[in-house]
């Protein structure tokens, strides 16, 4: 019951954990912070098939399963785990209430869970005290709900942030955005400032884009049209601007990914160059001769609205990006995973507790027999989570 | 340095912990109490980790709430574990 690889027939999968872990979120069935790199072992996830996306939220993971299953565990005080009950959870538990429906995308805010079906069906569940559940109240959920108001639309996304949610909806007429919950800081992108709204209220600025991609991050949204255009609203990346309605950031390249902490963003282009927005104290959080070194560069050094590139990232070509609300995690092409940023609760997974401003390589000693696999990562708020997943048959 | 601003509109009052509250990037909570307040407290400090916020509100909104229905949280009670597990 202790094998770490998941029994599926041609699938060997290990999943990582590391950081703050003091709401059970590392899934270690420890309340602890963990610096170094655990084996989420347990005898739940040896018998269920194996993970194919999370989504880490403030302090709860949601883990979607090969066959459209849904798996939660961490903070469950507001009912984020859609367990029916405001209980952590130290072990990862399938969320029985989803059970009857194939689910192929989710989405873990701070304290509020959402989770798409293949129908088009949006439910969500947890804290609803900002209208983020959008069920036109401002209700907390325990059980996952459909959100009514998509009843007869197509969602395809999901994205939930600190306090508000995005909703990618399909349709004949094209891609629209729907944004609900918190908005004060323009999170919404309904080009007002709105202080809680609890139904889905459309972007219509994005009408005319294509859009393959949401994120939500703390008070920041984003998202990625088919042309590489990469949007933002939400809180602005330079301190106290917030943006109303979306905002195409010029660049001649094509975006691929992107990833929102809470005062910062990570950009994956088509090519594999990984950009930075934002984070003027990234990677200086609690290092206060660092952070006072930075306080007195000349204004000018921090482009904050611009594309940053990471020098010690020059020429690496990165797979896969994650952001927590201070930390940032990337895959490279060897299949390394590094990370920079806050490291107090040791969400670096390096050891120790130490902030890094540039890229540091964590040793993540993988057990898989294939040598060809495939390693994925995900951010909470102060944690993070590696997924290893090799195909025998490669 | 202070993490953020923070209005007290902003910010949650929660029951268990008797504290304002505000969502802290390792996790756990920001948290001050009325008697802070009413004492000009202006930091809000997170029990898990080194980080606080500075909190902008009236001073005068809270030196006279003792008609209020959360009279309770003058009694400080900080340190409150929030995990219910």
């Amino acid at each position: 019951m202790n094998d770490p690889q998941l029994k599926e027939d041609d699938v060997e999968q290990e999943i990582w954990s590391w950081g703050a872990g003091t709401d059970g979120q590392l899934g270690t069935g420890r309340l602890e912070d963990n610096h170094l790199p655990q084996l989420v072992r347990t005898p739940s996830l040896s018998s269920v098939p194996a993970i194919s996306f999370l989504s880490c939220g403030g302090a709860h993971v949601i883990a979607l399963t090969a066959g459209g299953g849904v798996l939660t565990w961490g903070r469950g005080n507001s009912g984020q785990l859609g367990l029916g009950d405001m209980i952590s959870s130290l072990h990862p538990k399938p969320v029985m209430r989803l059970g009857s429906y194939i689910i192929t995308q989710v989405s873990a805010g701070w304290s509020h869970s959402g989770f798409v079906s293949d129908e088009g069906k949006l439910y969500t569940c947890g804290d609803g005290s900002f209208g983020q559940l959008g069920h036109g109240d401002y209700q907390l959920r325990c059980f996952p709900d459909e959100v009514l108001f998509f009843s007869d639309k197509h969602v395809d996304q999901i994205a939930c942030g600190m306090r508000h949610s995005l909703a990618l909806v399909k349709g004949c007429s094209g891609e629209q955005v729907y944004g609900f919950g918190a908005g004060k800081r323009g999170q919404l992108g309904i080009s007002k400032k709105i202080q809680t709204v609890n139904l889905p209220i459309l972007s219509s600025e994005l009408e005319a884009a294509e859009i393959v991609g949401i994120a939500a991050g703390g008070d920041h949204s984003a998202a990625l049209s088919t042309e590489g255009h990469l949007y933002t609203w939400g809180r602005g990346f330079k301190s106290n601007s917030d943006v109303y309605s979306p905002q195409h950031l010029p660049s001649p390249s094509s975006f691929s990914k992107v990833a929102l902490g809470w005062n910062h963003a990570l950009v994956l282009t088509d090519e594999g160059e990984l950009y930075m927005l934002g984070g003027k104290h990234h990677g200086a959080l609690s290092d206060s001769e660092m952070l006072n070194a930075m306080k007195f560069l000349p204004a000018g050094d921090f482009k904050e609205d611009n594309f940053q590139a990471i020098p010690a990232l020059s020429g690496i070509k990165v797979l896969d990006i994650a952001a927590g609300a201070e930390h940032s995690v990337i895959v490279t092409e060897d299949g390394g995973v590094k990370t920079w940023g806050w490291g107090e609760h040791g969400q670096l997974g390096l050891g120790d507790t130490c902030d890094h401003t540039n890229p540091q390589t964590v040793n993540l000693n993988l057990k898989l027999e294939s040598t060809a696999y495939d390693v994925k990562v995900y951010c909470g708020s102060g944690f993070t989570v590696a997924v290893a997943t090799s195909n025998l048959r490669n | 340095m202070s993490y953020d601003d923070v209005e007290i509109e902003d910010m949650d009052w929660n029951e268990e912990l008797q504290a304002f509250t505000y969502p802290c990037p390792c996790g756990d909570l920001f948290q001050i109490t009325k008697e802070d307040l009413k004492l000009g407290e202006e930091i809000a400090r997170c029990p898990s980790c080194s980080l606080y916020i500075t909190v902008i509100y009236n001073m005068e909104d809270f030196l006279d709430d003792s008609n209020q229905k959360n009279n309770k949280g003058l009694e400080p009670s900080k340190q409150h574990p929030i995990v219910v597990a």
